[in-house]
C-alpha cells in the first residue's frame, strides 16, 4: 500500500476512475436482466435510470450532507458516471417521511434528527477549524466524523446532548448503506448474485459461482492509507461488538 | 388479470362480500400467521367470516420483487415508539402488514416448542406455566407440519423427537459452516430444516429455487405464508378478506358483549362491521394496542383488561448474530437463510448459572442487511465499510435464538403520538433482566466458539433481538392473564385473541409454527362450541378434539414420517 499523506482529496489511493471496483471484474448483474421477473426488472431499472431530485433538504443542507456522505461512504475510487446516488435516495425518504416502523423514545423524528445533525456538524467545523465543514480538508472532515462514530463529539455541541449521537450515527450509516448496496453496481463490486427469480441457484456449497457469475480475483484495493475510516488492524478487531449494537431483530 | 398467489396459484374469484350491516358470525382482525388459519377453518366449517387486514392484498407476481430495498412495503412501517434499557428495533424484521402478515417475510424456521416450554415455572421456577401441555398441542403441530408443510430431517432429536413430511433441503454454504463448527465441538446439529419451505412441489406450489430472498416475500411460492397456504381455501369456501382495513376500535354493547369492529379504509373513511363474535389476531403489538384503544365505560383501562395485564409480559428472543470471515468463499446469499440449527442448549442446565437456554441457527443477510450488521458488529464506516463489504462472499453468519423470560415491565402501552388515522401509536418498553443477560452472554460465546471451530479467521458479533410474542397472555388465572387456553378473553365472552400475543413464554424456538398450531386448535374449539359462542356466557374449557377434515386441499396425509 502506498503511503500518501493527508491532507488530500481522498482518491482511493492509487486506484481511481474505476468502472468497477471489487474483485469480480467483468461481472455484471444488470447483464442478467433477461433472467429477472418483470416487477423486479422495473424496480431495479428505475433505481439505475432515474435519480430523484432533491426535494426535502435545503440547498445548504444538501451540500453539507453530501460532503458527509462522501466521507462515511466514499466513492472517490469510482469513475465519474459510475458513482452510486446516496443523497437523493436519503432526501427522497425524508421528503416522503418514509419511516422504518419505529423511533427510539430518546430520538426526535427522523426529519428533525437530520436537520439537527447537519446543524451540529457545521457548528463543530466552525468551532474547531473556523471553516465550513464543506471546505475542510478530507482529514479534518474525517476527524469530526470519527468523533461522532466514536460517540465522543469533538468539539462538544449542545445538540448531541439533546440527541444521542450513536443513534444518529447508526441511522445515517443505515440510510447510506441501504442506498449504496441496493444498487446493481454495488452488487457487481461485492459479487452478489442480485435478483434471482425465476432462475434461482444451483451451486449452493463451497462458494462456487453459477455459470453466469464470476470467481473472485483478488488484488490490493488501496484506499487512502491515512484515512481514519479504514478498518483497524485485524488483531485489534473487536470480538465483542462495537458501541453501535442496536436492538434490531432478525 | 388474475390475482396471483405464487406463479401457479390464482385467487379464487369472485370473493364473497358481506354487507357491513348484516352481522357476520366472526370478524377477525388481522390476516397473518394466526388470522389466515382462523378464517380458513371457520369458513370451511360454514361460518360467515370477514377478516380485516390493515395492509394490501398482495399479488405476488406484480407486487413482490427479488430485491431487498424494493420489499420495504411488506413490513409494518408505521410509527411506533421504542424504549427501555434495550429498546427493540421494530418494523422490517418482526412486523408484517398485508395479507399473510409476518408469515410473508418470516425466514420460515418451523421447529416445535419443547414439552418443557409449557412447564417452565414447574420445572425451572421461572416465568409461568402454560394452561395446556405440549401433548395438547402436539396433534396440531403434526397437522400444521403437513398443511404448510414443513421440510426437514427425518429425525429431529430434541424436545419430542419427530420427523417431517418433506425431505431436507440441500446444504448451503452457511449451513455447512454451522454443521462443521458444531461437529468439531461435539454438538449435534441438523440441516435442511425444519423449515416451512417446499423441497418438492406441492399442489399448485413449486419447490424452492434457493435464491435466498425468503425475507423479501417468496415470489416462488415455495415458502409458506398464510397468503398462499390458507387464504385461497378460505376464499373458495366463502370467507371474505377485506384488505386496507385498519381496525380502530372494538365496539362493546351494554350487555358486556362485543358487536363488531370499527375500521378505517384506505381513503380514511370509517366503517363498522357488525359481528356476533370478534377475534383479534394483530400480533404482539397491534393486538394489545387495539384492546387499549378500545377502552370504554366499564373497561376504562382497555377492553378485556380487568387483570391489568394487557400489553404486559411482552417478549422478544435474544438474536445475537455472529459473523465469521473465512479464507474461502461462502456466498451466503444462496439457499434459504433458515436451513441448519442446533437445539443442544435449549433446556436448563444448572451448571450454566441461568434458567432456560437457546438455539443456534443459520441466518443469511443479503447485502443491505449485512452492511447494517457490519455497522453494529465492527463499527464499519467509510473506506472500512467498502472494504469489509468487498469480502461479503467470505462471510458466514449464525444467530443465537435465546429465551428471554416474561417480565411485567416489558410492555406495550399507548404513546401520546397519533398515526395517520388519528389513533394513538404503541409505545414498546423492553428491559433485560439478570437471567436474560447471563443467557445472552453464554449463548453468544458458544456461537462464537462454533464459528471459530468451523475455521473462521475473524469473528465478530452484533446484539439483536428476534421475534415478538406475549402482550395478551393466556393463563388459567383471570387475575394474571387476559385470555383462557382457547384465546377467549376472561372479561368479554364473545371476544377472542389468537396470535403470538397470547404466548405465556417463548422457548428458544421460532414462534411461527406454534402460533399456527394454536390458531387451528382455537378454530376447532369455536367450531365445537357452535352457536353457544354467540349467546352463552358459560365458559366451557373441555378439549374440542382435533378435526382432520378441515385441512386445505392437497394437504391430507396419514401422518408425519419419522425414522426412529
Amino acid at each position: 500500500m502506498s503511503r500518501k499523506s493527508f491532507p488530500h482529496r481522498a482518491s482511493g489511493g492509487e486506484l481511481r476512475n474505476l468502472e468497477q471496483p471489487g474483485y469480480y471484474l467483468g461481472y455484471s448483474t444488470l447483464a442478467q436482466q433477461k433472467s429477472w421477473d418483470e416487477a423486479t426488472k422495473a424496480v431495479v431499472r428505475e433505481r439505475v435510470g432515474k435519480i430523484p431530485p432533491i426535494r426535502y433538504l435545503s440547498r445548504e443542507q444538501a451540500v453539507l450532507l453530501d460532503a458527509v456522505i462522501d466521507r462515511v461512504l466514499p466513492q472517490d475510487d469510482r469513475a465519474e458516471g459510475r458513482t452510486i446516488p446516496i443523497l437523493s435516495i436519503l432526501d427522497t425518504r425524508l421528503y416522503k417521511n418514509s419511516l422504518n416502523g419505529f423511533r427510539y423514545e430518546d430520538m426526535p423524528p427522523d426529519r428533525e434528527a437530520y436537520s439537527l445533525a447537519i446543524q451540529a456538524i457545521e457548528e463543530m467545523a466552525q468551532m474547531r477549524f473556523a471553516k465550513s465543514f464543506v471546505n475542510l480538508t478530507v482529514d479534518r472532515q474525517e476527524m469530526i466524523l470519527k468523533s461522532l462514530h466514536d460517540g465522543k463529539p469533538d468539539p462538544e455541541n449542545s445538540i448531541w446532548r439533546r440527541m444521542p449521537v450513536q443513534r444518529f450515527w447508526v441511522m445515517l450509516m443505515e440510510d447510506c448503506v441501504t442506498a449504496y448496496y441496493s444498487h446493481p453496481w454495488a452488487w457487481d463490486e461485492i459479487g452478489f448474485g442480485g435478483p434471482a427469480y425465476p432462475r434461482g441457484y444451483m451451486r449452493l456449497e463451497n462458494g462456487l459461482p453459477e455459470p453466469w457469475e464470476k470467481d473472485e480475483q483478488r488484488y490490493a484495493w488501496n484506499t487512502p492509507p491515512d484515512s481514519l475510516s479504514e478498518l483497524e488492524d485485524e488483531a485489534a478487531h473487536p470480538t465483542h461488538g462495537s458501541p453501535h449494537g442496536r436492538g434490531g431483530c432478525h | 388479470m388474475a390475482h396471483h398467489l405464487g406463479p401457479m396459484q390464482t385467487l379464487p374469484s369472485p370473493m364473497r362480500r358481506f354487507s357491513e350491516n348484516e352481522a357476520v358470525d366472526y370478524c377477525i382482525v388481522g390476516v397473518g400467521s394466526a388470522g389466515g388459519i382462523l378464517v380458513q377453518r371457520l369458513a370451511r366449517a360454514g361460518f360467515r367470516v370477514v377478516a380485516l387486514e390493515a395492509g394490501p392484498f398482495w399479488d405476488t407476481e406484480k407486487d413482490w420483487v427479488s430485491d431487498e430495498k424494493g420489499s420495504h412495503e411488506l413490513y409494518w412501517n408505521d410509527l411506533r415508539i421504542t424504549g427501555g434499557t434495550h429498546p427493540l428495533a421494530l418494523g422490517a424484521n418482526n412486523s408484517g402488514k398485508g395479507v399473510g402478515g409476518g408469515s410473508v417475510h418470516w425466514a420460515a424456521f418451523a421447529p416445535r416448542f419443547h414439552p418443557s416450554d409449557f412447564r417452565v415455572h414447574s420445572e425451572d421456577g421461572v416465568g409461568v406455566d402454560w394452561p395446556m401441555s405440549y401433548w395438547d398441542l402436539k396433534p396440531y403441530y403434526e397437522l400444521l407440519e403437513r398443511e404448510i408443510p414443513v421440510a426437514g430431517p427425518a429425525w429431529f432429536p430434541w424436545g419430542d423427537p419427530h420427523g417431517h413430511p418433506y425431505g431436507p433441503h440441500p446444504l448451503g454454504g452457511v449451513g455447512a459452516v454451522l454443521v462443521r463448527g458444531c461437529t468439531k465441538l461435539g454438538i449435534r446439529s441438523v440441516a435442511g430444516g425444519p423449515v416451512a419451505i417446499l423441497s418438492a412441489s406441492h399442489g399448485d406450489r413449486p419447490h424452492c429455487i434457493y435464491r435466498g430472498f425468503c425475507l423479501q416475500g417468496c415470489k416462488v411460492g415455495a415458502k409458506a405464508s398464510t397468503l398462499i397456504t390458507h387464504v385461497p381455501d378460505a376464499i373458495a369456501r366463502g370467507g371474505e378478506i377485506r384488505a386496507h382495513s385498519m381496525a380502530s376500535r372494538i365496539s362493546l354493547r351494554e350487555d358486556g358483549r362485543v358487536n363488531g369492529v370499527v375500521y378505517i379504509d384506505r381513503e380514511g373513511k370509517e366503517h363498522f362491521q357488525k359481528a356476533r363474535a370478534v377475534i383479534v389476531a394483530g400480533y404482539a403489538i397491534e393486538s394489545p394496542r387495539l384492546l387499549l384503544n378500545s377502552a370504554c365505560p366499564g373497561h376504562r383501562r382497555g377492553l378485556a383488561n380487568s387483570s391489568g395485564t394487557v400489553g404486559k409480559y411482552l417478549m422478544a428472543q435474544a438474536g445475537n448474530v455472529v459473523a465469521g470471515r473465512f479464507e474461502e468463499l461462502i456466498r451466503l446469499y444462496k439457499a434459504p437463510p433458515a436451513h441448519a440449527l442446533s437445539e443442544e442448549f435449549y433446556e436448563t442446565d444448572s451448571r450454566r448459572g441461568f434458567a432456560r437456554g437457546f438455539a443456534v441457527q443459520t441466518v443469511g443477510p443479503l447485502p443491505v442487511a449485512f452492511a447494517k450488521q457490519m455497522v453494529a458488529a465492527m463499527g464499519a464506516w467509510g473506506w472500512g465499510m467498502r472494504r469489509v463489504m468487498m469480502d461479503y462472499n467470505h462471510w458466514a453468519t449464525i444467530g443465537v435464538l435465546g429465551e428471554i423470560l416474561p417480565w411485567e415491565d416489558n410492555r406495550v402501552e399507548l404513546a401520546e403520538e397519533k398515526d395517520q388515522h388519528g389513533l394513538q401509536v404503541a409505545k414498546v418498553t423492553f428491559n433485560l433482566h439478570d437471567n436474560d443477560k447471563k443467557l445472552i452472554e453464554f449463548g453468544k460465546n458458544r456461537a462464537m466458539e462454533i464459528m471459530w471451530a468451523a475455521g473462521a479467521k475473524q469473528v465478530v458479533q452484533e446484539s439483536r433481538f428476534a421475534h415478538l410474542v406475549g402482550g395478551v397472555r393466556m393463563g388459567s388465572d383471570p387475575s394474571l392473564s387476559v385470555v383462557d387456553k382457547f384465546g377467549r378473553t376472561y372479561d368479554v365472552p364473545n371476544l377472542f385473541v389468537c396470535d403470538g400475543s397470547i404466548l405465556p413464554t417463548q422457548g428458544s424456538a421460532n414462534p411461527g409454527l406454534t402460533i399456527q398450531a394454536l390458531a387451528a386448535r382455537t378454530a376447532d374449539y369455536l367450531i365445537k362450541q357452535g352457536d353457544a359462542i354467540f349467546h352463552s356466557n358459560r365458559r366451557d374449557l373441555t378439549e374440542p378434539g382435533i378435526r382432520y377434515d378441515l385441512s386445505p386441499p392437497y394437504t391430507r396425509f396419514k401422518g408425519n414420517p419419522r425414522i426412529a
